[in-house]
């Protein structure tokens, strides 16, 4: 069974159809590159598999279980909204950590918030949880620091401790480097190619092109709203079936 | 006769006090109201809600005092707010609430805005509830941006309290110049205008402490 199973996503924003028809899945372990220019819709299926927007149409399936069908018109309430969202993570490009906490409070605040809710989780691992993903990410000597205290990269590997202290099947990453030079980009690929290691399902939009090429098991080309191309990484990044995929990636090499 | 008009300006100023204290306790938080009001993509509520800012910001201060007093009791030929000084100065009371309170309003509601949605999408996708979202992740982010607008606000209305006068609310500024009528002597007057320097002296200094206490993180 597929972890991820989309179809048929449809969403418009006023006239505009910014997805059409999208669909695709994904395999436990797998990690998945979308790729495409400006305004092709990645951004947009993303938000719409973390629930910040609601397709119009279509069905999202996790690990077999639906969590969106627009066929079914009851309307979700927050807290259902709340629980189905938790299978996805999900790492922004401009960071957005909270600024008035420390890296480790980051992370520890949903986590703390959830357990109050579930007596079932134990409140006292979950700082020890959330050093330990601080030094996965080579963080561990910056748990006190504040945010406005750390660069971009280790912002951006704070966030991503965060999104994997609520242990989400699918990790989603929005551009994660797009706001970063090309020095605090490489010590945020380096993190996420260490995930990809460890079998972390994960979606990256991404304009790195190399880096999507290697670490990633698939790639999807994206442009207009609609999968114009699909396949293996190594193939649709480098040996291109699609006219429009090859004109895009040209201005890579 | 120093000793007798200090005594005599601090019994005013102490009712200058609670008018400016009870006026903070309830415009506070009817001015959050107010901003969500006005912030609601509801149009049934926003747009009443806008009209009614605008009407009390656009109109005297002082002349909301009169009405506030006196409409009830010409409308309704019926004194709603009770007799004597302690009617007079709850109406004054509601008088300045309102007003501060629509003014309130628009600072939290540019504070609000002012906030990335970013910080409300990072919240949402880690599971927090909307309140969560608001008390635990915006609302200090909020406290600090406003505290600059917050801080003038504050320190005018320490000075419009005198403005209750109109209605005859016992103030410092009244209780200074009735010493030219009963004694002849000015200096009183210029003496109400040492508490309120001294009062807002202080108030200026609480703010530069809480804008120092809110200084270990920065917002974007």
């Amino acid at each position: 069974m597929s972890i991820l199973e989309v179809s048929n996503i449809k969403k418009n924003f006023g006239n505009t159809e910014v997805l059409k028809d999208i669909g695709f899945s994904m395999e436990k372990g797998d990690v998945l590159s979308i790729l495409g220019s400006s305004g092709s819709g990645k951004t947009t299926l993303l938000r719409c598999l973390n629930f910040l927007e609601t397709p119009d149409e279509g069905i999202i399936r996790v690990n077999g279980e639906t969590l969106f069908d627009s066929s079914d018109a009851s309307s979700l309430s927050e807290s259902e909204i709340r629980k189905k969202r938790l299978h996805f993570g999900l790492v922004f490009q401009s960071f957005n950590l909270f600024p008035q906490y420390t890296a480790l409070e980051n992370i520890t605040l949903a986590p703390s918030l959830l357990a109050k809710e579930d007596p079932s989780i134990d409140m006292s691992s979950l700082e020890d949880h959330a050093r330990a993903l601080l030094d996965q990410m080579g963080l561990s000597a910056k748990a006190g620091n504040y945010p406005h205290e750390l660069s971009g990269g280790q912002q951006q590997r704070v966030a991503i401790a965060r999104a994997l202290a609520l242990k989400p099947d699918i990790l989603c990453f929005d551009e994660p480097t797009s706001a970063l030079d090309p020095e605090l980009t490489g010590e945020v690929l380096k993190v996420i190619r260490e995930l990809a290691e460890k079998n972390t399902t994960m979606i990256i939009v991404t304009h790195e092109m190399g880096f999507a090429r290697d670490v990633s098991d698939r790639a999807i080309f994206m442009d207009g709203g609609v999968i114009v191309e699909e396949g293996p990484s190594t193939q649709v990044i480098d040996d291109p079936k699609m006219e429009r995929t090859k004109q895009f990636l040209s201005y890579y090499k | 006769m120093f000793l007798n008009v200090t005594l005599a300006l601090l019994s005013g100023f102490l009712n200058t006090l609670k008018l400016f204290a009870l006026t903070l306790l309830f415009s506070i938080p009817l001015g959050l109201l107010i901003s969500f009001g006005s912030m609601k993509r509801l149009r049934i509520l926003k747009y009443p809600v806008r009209f009614f800012i605008w009407v009390i910001r656009g109109t005297p201060l002082m002349l909301q005092l009169l009405v506030i007093y006196y409409g009830p009791g010409i409308i309704l030929r019926k004194n709603i707010w009770g007799s004597g000084d302690t009617g007079r100065f709850i109406a004054a009371l509601v008088a300045f609430v309102i007003n501060y309170a629509c003014y309130f309003s628009e600072i939290f509601r540019g504070g609000i805005q002012s906030i990335p949605v970013g910080q409300y999408e990072a919240g949402q996708v880690l599971g927090m509830t909307k309140s969560q979202i608001f008390f635990r992740v915006i609302l200090l982010q909020v406290i600090k941006r406003i505290i600059p607008p917050m801080s003038n606000e504050i320190i005018t209305l320490t000075k419009d309290t005198s403005l209750a006068r109109v209605i005859a609310v016992y103030e410092v500024i009244w209780e200074g110049q009735s010493f030219i009528k009963s004694a002849g002597i000015i200096w009183p007057l210029f003496y109400t205008g040492v508490f309120y320097l001294v009062f807002s002296g202080l108030l200026t200094l609480l703010f530069g402490l809480a804008e120092k206490k809110l200084g270990y993180f920065e917002t974007k």
